[in-house]
């Protein structure tokens, strides 16, 4: 396990990815790993404002020669994702981190995965796609939007695709892009179709999770889902985030999860 | 010049002043590896009861200005398992700690505390009386002082050891509660717990969290906390008091030392920063010195009334 602690960290850079999100390239000075999955609590503001930090997923670790560059992507939906969308590079923020558990990426042979990722969902999912093709295992990556503007890193996730032997999907919920309608109902066609995978990891909206679950269990192939629950302290003492196991226990997502196997989880969770 | 952090909360004496709050630092060993237990006054546990408990659904938490507002419902591992699988490890590490203990009726508080009556290396209990006593109709134990005062006595029966009674911010008659706990035998008041409150969806139309409504804590209550420590205070002025609500710097402590509290919990702070404890320590301690101050014991109930 990786040790977490509080790393102050420059904002190196922001680009804007559509119209609701952007990417934020955090610079360490120190060394820094992370794995696909594993989050931070970024705290955002100055002060009291906003008062909690904001938990994210990372897209993206990589390490050089001055330091280690931390990529997260925001999609601006209220407080903290606003101060994060105008404070200045250079600023230094605190990022605790890295925190949770991630997704499994050990090789397991056989047949590709697939990487399904829902909106702002994608995050996780293009960084196991990035340490999975330097792993050699093949995968498709399916990505989702509700239109062709959401739609993120176009080419960096084809990229990925590309280096992990399979195909990129693109949907969008209007048909703007891509396949009209549903990533998971695109994963659906290809299962249709014959195709087999080895595993499936995925991350998005909760409906689209549910879904990924059901195709997961009906398939009987492994999955496993990266969730987000509301939650203050990221590292399992506010229990705000619990979500109930399939033992009936409330667990903490950020402590126990976020990624968990869809076995782990309740039938009430996805049903 | 060196300050002295020591303080005392009745017979148990303290290396400082700064403890954690119940609910906001696990079991003791949850952030070990960020903020070492040992190093603090006192951790306090989340509140333990007699069996394990899931506590409510979500969402259980929400954002508000300068605080949250939290409805966990009390979930727990239970008593058994922090006095198997916790405790001893804390106690090789010589953390102070102190155990915080709810039920939903009398006798489950006396078996929580029989239970780790049984274990060496537990310097206090800290009665959370905020939880509805269901054999008296859901009422708060700590909101009628005659509930309050069975309570205290039934438990003060069955141990030796330092007893605190938190109080509530929402009960009808602050004093009368602190005065009922002391006559029963009560060592030293925590206060304050959270103060009930609200969120609301506009656009749902409904409450944000699931049980409708919840405790707000952060430093949006601390001139609350404060007032209410004064008040305390002033009306049982030999009874020690530890003071809870929205310490997130080394000042905000020397503010409930100087309104008469003895010690002080940090709570949600930690949620921020996990390291608060021990950075608040460190505040205390040059605050001290920057002010001339040799100890920290001497601010408590040092505010000047105008």
């Amino acid at each position: 396990m990786i040790p977490r602690r509080d790393v102050r960290a420059r904002l190196a850079s922001r680009h804007e990815l559509s119209p609701t999100c952007f990417a934020l390239e955090l610079s360490s000075a120190t060394p820094f790993e992370a794995v696909p999955g594993q989050f931070g609590m970024l705290a955002c503001g100055c002060d009291l404002d906003p008062f909690l930090r904001r938990p994210f997923s990372f897209a993206g670790v990589r390490a050089h020669d001055t330091g280690t560059t931390i990529e997260i992507i925001v999609k601006e939906v209220g407080k903290g994702s606003r101060a994060l969308r105008h404070l200045a590079p250079g600023n230094e923020l605190s990022l605790l981190a890295p925190l949770g558990k991630g997704f499994s990426l050990e090789p397991s042979g056989g047949a590709p995965w697939a990487l399904v990722a829902g909106g702002i969902g994608l995050p996780p999912v293009l960084f196991a796609a990035e340490v999975l093709a330097r792993r050699g295992v093949t995968f498709d990556v399916f990505v989702g939007a509700s239109t062709a503007d959401e739609l993120l890193l176009v080419e960096r996730c084809g990229a990925a695709a590309s280096a992990g032997g399979g195909e990129a999907v693109l949907t969008t919920d209007d048909g703007s892009r891509g396949e009209r309608g549903l990533v998971t109902a695109a994963l659906a066609r290809r299962l249709a179709a014959g195709r087999r995978y080895g595993k499936v990891l995925g991350c998005g909206p909760t409906l689209m999770l549910a879904a990924l679950t059901q195709l997961a269990r009906e398939e009987r192939v492994e999955a496993e889902i990266s969730l987000e629950e509301p939650m203050a302290c990221g590292v399992g003492v506010c229990l705000g985030c619990v979500v109930e196991s399939a033992a009936g226990r409330r667990v903490a997502t950020c402590r126990e999860g976020p990624v968990f196997r869809v076995a782990e989880l309740a039938e009430r969770w996805w049903a | 010049m060196s300050v002295e952090l020591a303080t005392t909360i009745g017979t148990l004496r303290l290396a400082n002043p700064i403890l954690t709050a119940s609910g906001t630092f696990g079991y003791g060993l949850d952030l070990e590896d960020l903020c070492p237990p040992e190093r603090l006054g006192a951790i306090v546990t989340k509140g333990l009861s007699p069996m394990p408990r899931e506590g409510n659904p979500t969402p259980r938490i929400v954002e508000t200005a300068a605080g949250m507002i939290n409805a966990i419902g009390l979930q727990n591992i239970g008593v058994e398992t922090f006095c198997r699988n916790v405790l001893p490890e804390l106690r090789r590490r010589g953390a102070v700690v102190v155990v915080n203990v709810f039920g939903e009726r009398l006798e489950a508080y006396e078996d929580v505390i029989r239970r780790c009556e049984a274990e060496e290396g537990i310097a206090a209990y800290e009665l959370n009386v905020s939880c509805p006593n269901v054999t008296a109709g859901g009422i708060e134990f700590g909101h009628d002082p005659r509930q309050l005062e069975r309570l205290t006595g039934r438990c003060r029966a069955g141990t030796r050891r330092s007893l605190w009674v938190k109080l509530s911010p929402n009960a009808p008659d602050l004093v009368a509660t602190a005065r009922a706990a002391v006559s029963a035998g009560a060592d030293a008041l925590s206060l304050i717990n959270t103060v009930r409150a609200m969120a609301v969806d506009a656009i749902r139309r409904r409450p944000v969290l699931a049980t409708g409504c919840g405790g707000l804590s952060g430093p949006a209550i601390k001139p609350i906390a404060l007032r209410m420590v004064w008040e305390v205070h002033r009306a049982l002025p030999a009874v020690p008091l530890v003071g809870i609500g929205g310490v997130e710097t080394g000042r905000d402590a020397v503010e409930f030392l100087l309104a008469g509290a003895s010690a002080v919990q940090v709570g949600t702070a930690i949620f921020r920063d996990p390291q608060a404890p021990l950075r608040i320590v460190r505040e205390l301690e040059r605050f001290c010195i920057e002010q001339r101050i040799s100890s920290v014991a001497a601010l408590v109930g040092g505010l000047q009334w105008p």
